[in-house]
Order: structure tokens, then sequence, then C-alpha cells
């Protein structure tokens, strides 16, 4: 069994991602895979690994707002993608949005686990890895 | 006395006969008149004749009566008496006085025949007419009333068409029907009306009609056709209602309900707008303030300098984009707002060419090839301000989302659509938008589609937000990595 768990981040906020990187640095379990500034980049690498369960995070961290494809398209496309993968991955949305129109979606979303409101702190980047 | 009764019977058959003295007292009665005033002789002979009075006849008919055969001469008529038990009957009567010497009358013969099932058909025809008298008044109380002949003339119109129409019953009579049409309706419409009634059918329905003063009143109209034995039509009843009163309610309602769908209309797109400042607050306003927040709870933190120099350096450019979004926010809410806008002649040529300069730098750079065509619709009248802003932020776009593996071609022109409209376009064959992706987001606030450092979302959205202040339509057609084109339709004031 894995001692870490993948992560890939999907984010355009430069900011969110620089410290999310220094969170991740802290909590020992998590490895941070990859970050993506768009849906589209991330979608892309999702399809170019998904026979191969070893390279596929265990986590993704969504936003929403984002150029090219945003969060919702990512998932369109995502929830397609993802009975091919031989692996559960967990998706959690992370958006700085409090509109409920933006958290019943994404609660909506079969495939989405949680929504989290940015920001996130260390604690709750720890609660969210353990599962 | 053999003769006399023979005489006797042949007069006792029909009649009924009674012999009175001048003054009016019974001295004989027939058989006849027992029978059908079912009074015994006994009973009658020595009674005054008014004991037959059935209190139907006016007093002065009796005087008329008395004067008459007072004067020696005979009365006929016809006399309504009551029987013994309550009934009546109906005689046609002759009074026959009897005069002495000195032509005075000493007494008088009654001859009466029983007429009660005649009378009683003349007496219901007299009720029947005198019903229909009281209907017509009702209905000319109440409505529009005219007959016209089969070929369309009025022969009778009621006082209500006369001062409905404003026309007086001479003016009207002898006319056609059309004197009071307002031209309402087509040549198809009447002739409908013409087939249904020349059949025989009653035809029914709203008119708008013409008074004699030119003003319009609404009648809802029934045309009655009266027919012959041989079912031809032989005129027309056509009963009218006056609701005008009622139309111009109805006009209103019809009104006041467009002009509900109206604001229901602007309500909508208000409430979208809504939802899209939810959305940017919700976003674009929170997340630097996130982002903020995040950097100040690192800060506290950490101890390290150097790595508190490197997260301190890093809020100022997220506080200077929080203000960007706000003045962009603040912007926004003001085109919105901005109702009285300043329409002008725009010489599209003039205004293009100041545009152009802020961009010469970037266009010579990239050695960009800027065709114009302004010849369909050299001038427009718009606002100056937005007119410039518009081809500014779609100009922009065009440079900074060229593709890197081809020279740069923009084309700008104006062109009309139809009689009062005119469209601009600015098209490029930079790296384009999927619009299959991004159709409904394209003119929303923050919402960038290319990965370019410079891309800040706002340019389409005050682009759009302009061109609906100016009451136009913004579109594009585009195909990535072949090029955009950008539509904006404006009204067009020919001068």
């Amino acid at each position: 069994m894995n001692s870490y768990k993948k992560l890939t981040l999907v984010d355009d906020d430069e900011i969110f991602v620089f410290l999310t990187k220094k969170m991740i640095e802290q909590v020992k379990v998590i490895h941070l895979l990859n970050v993506f500034g768009n849906g589209l980049d991330a979608l892309n690498f999702l399809r170019d690994k998904k026979n191969d369960a070893d390279l596929l995070p265990e986590i993704i961290l969504l936003d929403l707002s984002m150029p090219v494809l945003n969060g919702w398209q990512f998932l369109e496309e995502y929830t397609k993608l993802y009975p091919i993968f031989g692996k559960k991955i967990i998706v959690y949305v992370c958006s700085s949005s409090i509109s409920s129109t933006d958290i019943n979606r994404a609660k909506s979303i079969n495939e989405v686990s949680d929504y989290v409101i940015k920001p996130i702190t260390i604690d709750k980047l720890r609660e969210l890895v353990k599962f | 006395m053999m003769g006399e009764t023979n005489h006797k019977y042949a007069i006792d058959q029909p009649s009924i006969v009674a012999v009175t003295d001048e003054k009016g007292i019974i001295t004989y009665v027939n058989d006849h008149f027992c029978e059908i005033s079912k009074y015994t002789a006994e009973e009658l002979i020595g009674q005054d004749h008014r004991i037959l009075n059935s209190g139907y006849h006016s007093k002065e008919l009796f005087a008329e009566l008395w004067a008459t055969i007072n004067n020696g001469s005979a009365w006929k008529g016809e006399l309504r008496n009551k029987a013994k038990d309550g009934t009546l009957y109906w005689a046609d009567t002759t009074i026959v006085p009897f005069l002495n010497k000195d032509q005075k009358p000493y007494q008088f013969a009654t001859i009466q025949t029983v007429i009660s099932g005649r009378k009683k058909g003349q007496v219901a025809h007299k009720e029947t007419f005198e019903e229909l008298s009281h209907y017509k008044y009702a209905l000319d109380q109440s409505a529009i009333v005219a007959i016209t002949n089969k070929s369309g003339i009025i022969t009778y119109v009621n006082e209500k068409f006369c001062t409905t129409s404003k026309y007086s019953s001479e003016e009207l009579i002898g006319q056609d029907h059309r004197i009071i049409n307002s031209g309402y309706y087509s040549k198809v419409f009447f002739k409908k009306l013409w087939s249904t009634i020349l059949s025989g059918n009653v035809w029914k329905g709203e008119l708008r009609n013409k008074a004699k003063d030119g003003s319009l009143y609404w009648v809802d109209t029934t045309i009655i056709p009266f027919l012959d034995k041989k079912n031809q039509p032989y005129q027309f009843v056509a009963i009218r209602f006056d609701i005008t009163k009622r139309k111009k309610v109805e006009a209103q309602i019809k009104l006041s309900n467009k002009k509900a769908i109206q604001y229901t209309q602007v309500l909508e797109s208000k409430n979208a707008q809504l939802v899209d400042f939810c959305s940017i607050i919700s976003h674009n306003l929170r997340a630097p303030l996130t982002s903020i927040l995040m950097l100040v709870d690192y800060l506290e933190q950490t101890k390290n300098k150097s790595e508190r120099n490197e997260v301190l350096v890093k809020i100022k450019p997220v506080v200077n984009h929080l203000l960007d979004v706000f003045n962009d926010l603040v912007e926004a809410i003001q085109i919105q707002y901005d109702t009285n806008l300043v329409l002008e002649k725009i010489d599209l040529n003039d205004c293009l060419k100041k545009v152009l300069v802020g961009f010469d730098t970037q266009i010579q750079d990239c050695r960009a090839d800027v065709q114009i065509d302004f010849t369909q619709a050299p001038v427009i009248t718009s606002h100056q301000k937005y007119i410039h802003s518009i081809f500014t932020n779609l100009i922009s776009n065009t440079l900074k989302y060229k593709s890197p593996n081809r020279k740069l071609i923009i084309i700008i022109r104006s062109f009309l659509k139809g009689k009062n409209k005119v469209v601009l376009s600015v098209s490029d064959n930079g790296l384009g938008i999927d619009l299959v992706l991004h159709k409904e987001q394209i003119f929303k606030i923050r919402k960038t589609f290319h990965k370019h450092p410079e891309a800040k979302g706002l340019g389409l959205f005050m682009t759009k937000t302009q061109v609906d202040a100016l009451g136009g339509k913004i579109w594009a057609e585009s195909q990535p990595n072949k090029g955009s084109i950008f539509f904006i339709e404006l009204k067009h004031i020919n001068t």
C-alpha cells in the first residue's frame, strides 16, 4: 500500500497554486503529481494516462473559473472518461465561489466527492486526504 | 200566431234575444239567452240589462250605445257579457229601438250572436301584439335595430341607431348599409357575411362602424334573415349592441398585457444580469480576496525571512488585480445605467483612425495587414465613446490572439442590413475561439479562452455591455486556429 497519495491540481490562480504547494510539502502523505492551469490540459493528461492506473492521481482538486476549459466543462468530459479509469479517483471542487448555485450544481455530479470553499487551510487539506 | 212563432223560432236558433223597456229593464228573454247567460228567464225579467255587464267595456262605450239607441238608431257592436257562473262570452250585438208615434223609443230588442271563439282569437292576437310592442320597446331601449331589404337598403332604423350613428332616420332610410362602414374590414369579410345571411343563416360578429361625424363605434351584431315561403330572405333585421366601451377596455387590457410582457422581459434580463453579478462577485471578487487571506495566513505562520519576503511580494499584485476587477465592475454598471447616451454622426474612417493610432507599434511589430471597407455605410449615428471603445476592444483582441504561424490580416467593414440596420464587423485570421465550448460565455466578464498573459476577460464583456446600451446586437463566428469574426448590429438612422 502506498504511503502517499498523488494529487493533481487544476487551477489557474498562481497564488493558490503556490500556497497549496507549500501546504502539500507540510502534509507528508500527499505527493503533488502535477498542476494544470485549465481544464483542457488536465483532461488531455488524464486521457493520455487512462490505461495506466499507477500514473493517475488519487485526488483531483478542481477549480471552477478557469480559461480555455472551465471546471464545469472539465467535469462534463471527465464523467464520460471516468468509467475507463481502472481506479478510484476523488474529485474535490475547490472554488472561491460561495454561490449556492455552484455548490448545488457541483454536489449533483456523482463524480464530485465534495465542494470545498477557498481559502483552504492546512487542516482542511489534511482532512481531505484522509480516506 | 203561427207566423209569429215561426219567425221567433228562426231568430231563436242562432240568436240570443232580449227585449228591454226604455230604461233597459228586461221584459223578455228567449231560451238561447237563458242557455248562454245561465240565468233563468225569471231571474232575468225585471232586471237591468247590466246584470250581464262583464265590466270590460268603458263607460264611454255604453254612453255612446245609449245615445245611439235613444236617438232612434240601431246600435251594432261587439260586447263581452258575463254569465251567471262568471264565464265570459263575446256577442255580436244589434240593439234595435222600437219607436212610438213621437219617434221616441219605448222598448229595445237586443239580438246577439255568440262570437266567443272568434273574439278570443282576436284578443289573443291583440295580446300578442301588445306583448310584441313591449318586446319592441325593450329592444329599442337596449339595442340598435335596423331592417334592410334583400339588396341591403335600409328600410327601418330605430332611435338608438340614429343616436349611435349620428345620422337621422331620413338620412339612413333608402341608403346602403355601407354608409356606416368604417373601412376596417376586407371585402372578403363582407362577402362571407352576405353569403351567410343570403343562405338564410344568422350572422353574428363584432363590427366597427363609423358614425356621421367620423367617430368609430363597436357593435356586437346579429343579423337575422326573414325568410319567405320559399325560404328566400326578403329582409334582414340587424340587432346591434354598442360595445365600444368594452372594446376600449379590451384594447387597454391588451396594451397592459403587452407592457407586462415587456416589463417581464426587462426584469428577466435584469435578473440574468443579477445572476451574472452574483457569479462575478462570487468568483471574480472573492477569488483575489481568498488569495490575500491565504497569503496573510501563510505570513503569520512563517518565521523564515526569505520565505516571508517571497510571499510578501505576491500580495500587492493580487490587491491591484482586485482593484482592477472593482473598477471594471463599476464601469460596466455605469454603462448599464447610462441611459441618456448622446448620439451623433460618426465618420467611421475618422473614428477607426484614432483607434488604430493606439495600436501603431503593435501593428508594425507584427506587420499586420489592416483592411478597411466602410464604403457601404461610411457614417453612422451612434455614441462616439462606445464605438471607439468597441473598435479598440475588438482590434486589441485580434492582436492579442493572433496566430504565430501566419501574418495577421484584420478586416474591418461596415454594411447595411435591411433599411434600418447597420452592421460593423471585425475579422481576423487568428487563433479563433471554440464556440461549441464557449458559445454562452464569450461575452461574460472575466472569461478567457486562451492562455494569454494579458487575457483579462474584460474586453468582450465590456463590448457587449456597450452594444446592449446602444440597443444593438453582438455575435461572433469563429473556428479554432482559423480566425474569428465579430459582428455588431446597430440601429441605422438614415440622414
